[in-house]
């Protein structure tokens, strides 16, 4: 290799794709080992906003931050659900092991409590993590919840639709989930930041509803009605 | 015995200057007589301008043309009487309130507390000072005497008797407070001093003398008792600030407030208390008084933090009318615990406060029905088995063993079943079937099955016997 080239390796004013330093951003581990890998090794950034772009509830979505909302609740840190589109069940959560009394339900009336709420939640050192289902965001409202999020420490991820993937956004984690028909929830990741993206992976959400033990589906012939088909 | 007594002689005036803040530009201030329009009190300015109490108020209008005018209220003076007889309350245990204005404090078994009279005395001075009030103390052996020299204005901090009978001694039979017909008496027998009316026997006094007026001689003398009843403030915080000026926004009554609940704050340190409910009636001149709750989450006492919480109220709801007069009151009162280097939920301190503090703020000003906590309860119906409670600090964990036993049911119920519109890909575990509430009238009888949609959506759907497939939650 010419001299110059080497000289021009060797100086740091040139960034090098391939020896890209390992993100040292704070983050809480997934739960998931396969993401985890996908992530970086690291999780879900803390300090920052994360996004799961979703068409429809059912499709694992809570499952994915399950092992996360385990962990911080059993620590004595508060999870926030802002405006989530139906009732979390509460029996279903504490089977799962969720100490219930770290878990607080806002319903606010319009967008601006909605923003005021979640940047509250955000700054407080009580909170471990938010989870948000904001309808429709300005680009200017993320940026501003971005702030509001590196002033505190905590996980927050946004539940929003599909469509707003091509939407630019601050977030600094971007996931796409989307259902397959063997229960398994398949991730790909739109952005992360101090990396690439484009990164992919299948988590099996099978034990959701305990269907493990019936590996080949036991197909109920329903009592389901001709008529209705 | 030695008493205190405090003379008060503009006590509304004092409190409406003190409820409206900065005291350089300060308009003049006049307070006139209930039934003829004469003026009773008159601020500095107003006595710079001219206006002399006695005087009639087209006089004192034509001296000084932007006078504010305020009509004496007995009712107030009585309150705001009270409100400094619970300040001081604070020194003295054992005060009487004298309506109109004036309040009487033993202060003999004081001294050893205070180091001594004038130690005592300055003590008093000095709050007297801080709550911007104009006060006449005086001293006296008996709780007449501490009056009459206090009306003077020229009492002084002595405990010797020989020199209060002689300061008594120059007052003149009206300053004693007779009454008009033996005031006339008193002159005609020659007597124009109290100290002339004291060096005679008291059975020549009887003769001459109704009985009356001879037990009141005896009384500021000493030799006959004059009992007096000790007051004990109520357990109540009550305050009411009255605004010379209406006051139109929201950001005008801040100051004020502060200034009430900076009160209520030396009344809670001074209690050993906190509160989690204030009550803030805000007064309009033609219209019902609003009536604003704030409420904290958890105990608290510092102004700081209510004045907080009630800014988020103001910025929720503007003011419907101008305020007139603003009240605070506090009947709640929780005792305060040691803090703890951890609690009993193994938080630390600062956790737990920053905890209160946030969940006060949402509540404030999303109210408090906006936020809630979920818990299971004991039903086999699925819309019944969860309930929905105000946010508050507990700690009940549930043992594992009794969680375990929980039947496997969706992260997500939806808050009504919804019908199942299209056949479901595929069909998992079932049937589950779900029966009761014959008990109290909402009867279910269904049949839960786990099934997936095209959507790829993992559902828990039912079948109701009656009227077909629902969805009824969605396994997230």
């Amino acid at each position: 290799m010419s001299n110059i080239l080497n000289t021009l390796m060797q100086s740091d004013r040139i960034w090098q794709g391939r020896r890209h330093r390992q993100s040292t951003q704070p983050a809480e581990p997934t739960g998931y080992q396969v993401l985890d890998n996908q992530l970086g090794g690291i999780g879900w950034p803390r300090g920052a906003l994360s996004e799961c772009l979703l068409d429809a509830s059912g499709i694992g979505e809570l499952h994915l931050l399950l092992p996360l909302i385990k962990k911080l609740t059993g620590n004595g840190r508060t999870v926030f659900w802002l405006n989530p589109p139906h009732t979390p069940y509460a029996p279903a959560l504490a089977r799962e092991g969720v100490d219930l009394d770290q878990i607080v339900v806002i319903h606010t009336r319009d967008q601006g409590d909605f923003l005021w709420t979640l940047e509250n939640c955000l700054r407080s050192p009580v909170t471990g993590l938010v989870m948000a289902w904001p309808g429709k965001l300005m680009s200017r409202d993320i940026r501003r919840l971005q702030l509001a999020a590196e002033a505190g420490s905590n996980v927050c991820v946004l539940f929003r639709e599909r469509r707003f993937a091509d939407q630019n956004s601050p977030a600094a984690l971007r996931l796409d989930l989307e259902p397959d028909q063997h229960q398994n929830l398949n991730i790909n990741i739109i952005k992360r930041r101090g990396s690439w993206p484009g990164q992919h992976c299948s988590l099996t959400m099978k034990h959701r509803a305990d269907l493990s033990f019936c590996e080949s589906p036991r197909v109920v012939q329903g009592p389901w009605p001709d008529s209705r088909r | 015995m030695l008493w205190l007594y405090l003379h008060f002689p503009h006590l509304l005036l004092d409190h409406l200057r003190r409820s409206n803040g900065s005291h350089e530009s300060q308009d003049a201030l006049v307070i006139v007589e209930g039934v003829g329009h004469k003026v009773i009190q008159a601020c500095p300015t107003a006595k710079e301008q001219g206006v002399r109490t006695g005087m009639r108020l087209k006089t004192a209008l034509s001296l000084s043309p932007q006078l504010h005018i305020v009509r004496a209220d007995e009712q107030q003076e009585t309150r705001i009487l009270e409100d400094q007889a619970r300040w001081l309350y604070r020194y003295a245990a054992y005060i009487v309130p004298m309506p109109p204005n004036g309040i009487l404090a033993e202060i003999g078994s004081l001294q050893k507390l205070y180091g001594g009279l004038p130690a005592a005395w300055q003590t008093v001075e000095q709050g007297l000072n801080e709550r911007q009030l104009n006060a006449w103390v005086a001293i006296g052996h008996t709780p007449l005497a501490a009056q009459l020299i206090a009306r003077t204005g020229q009492g002084e901090c002595t405990a010797d008797t020989g020199h209060i009978m002689r300061a008594l001694g120059r007052l003149s039979p009206q300053e004693a407070g007779f009454e008009e017909k033996t005031c006339i008496r008193l002159r005609r027998l020659g007597l124009d001093t109290l100290g002339e009316v004291f060096s005679l026997p008291p059975a020549d006094l009887a003769k001459r003398l109704s009985p009356e007026v001879l037990a009141r001689i005896q009384k500021i003398q000493g030799t006959r008792p004059d009992p007096q009843t000790p007051w004990q403030p109520p357990h109540r915080f009550h305050q009411q600030t009255d605004f010379v000026q209406d006051i139109e926004h929201s950001q005008g009554l801040l100051f004020p407030l502060q200034r009430m609940l900076q009160e209520l704050e030396d009344d809670l340190c001074w209690r050993q208390q906190d509160t989690d409910s204030l009550l803030l009636i805000l007064q309009h001149r033609h219209q019902e008084p609003t009536r604003l709750r704030i409420r904290t989450s958890g105990p608290e006492h510092r102004a700081e933090a209510f004045l907080k919480l009630a800014q988020i109220r103001f910025e929720q709801h503007p003011l419907r009318a101008p305020v007139t007069a603003a009240i605070l009151s506090v009947k709640r009162f929780i005792g305060r615990e040691a803090p703890d280097e951890q609690d009993l939920l193994g938080d630390t301190q600062d956790l737990n406060e920053a905890w209160h503090t946030l969940i006060s703020r949402l509540q404030a000003r999303l109210g408090s029905d906006s936020l809630t906590q979920l818990s299971p309860q004991a039903d086999h119906r699925p819309e019944r088995a969860w309930s929905a409670s105000e946010v508050i600090r507990t700690s009940r964990r549930a043992s594992s063993d009794e969680l375990a036993r929980l039947p496997r049911r969706p992260l997500w119920l939806l808050k009504g079943p919804q019908p199942l519109t299209q056949a479901p890909a595929s069909w998992f575990s079932g049937p589950e079937r779900i029966s009761g509430g014959w008990w109290d009238g909402e009867r279910v009888h269904r049949d839960y099955y786990i099934a997936q949609l095209h959507t790829g959506q993992l559902a828990w759907v039912f079948h109701d016997a009656r009227s077909g497939w629902f969805v009824h939650g969605w396994f997230g």
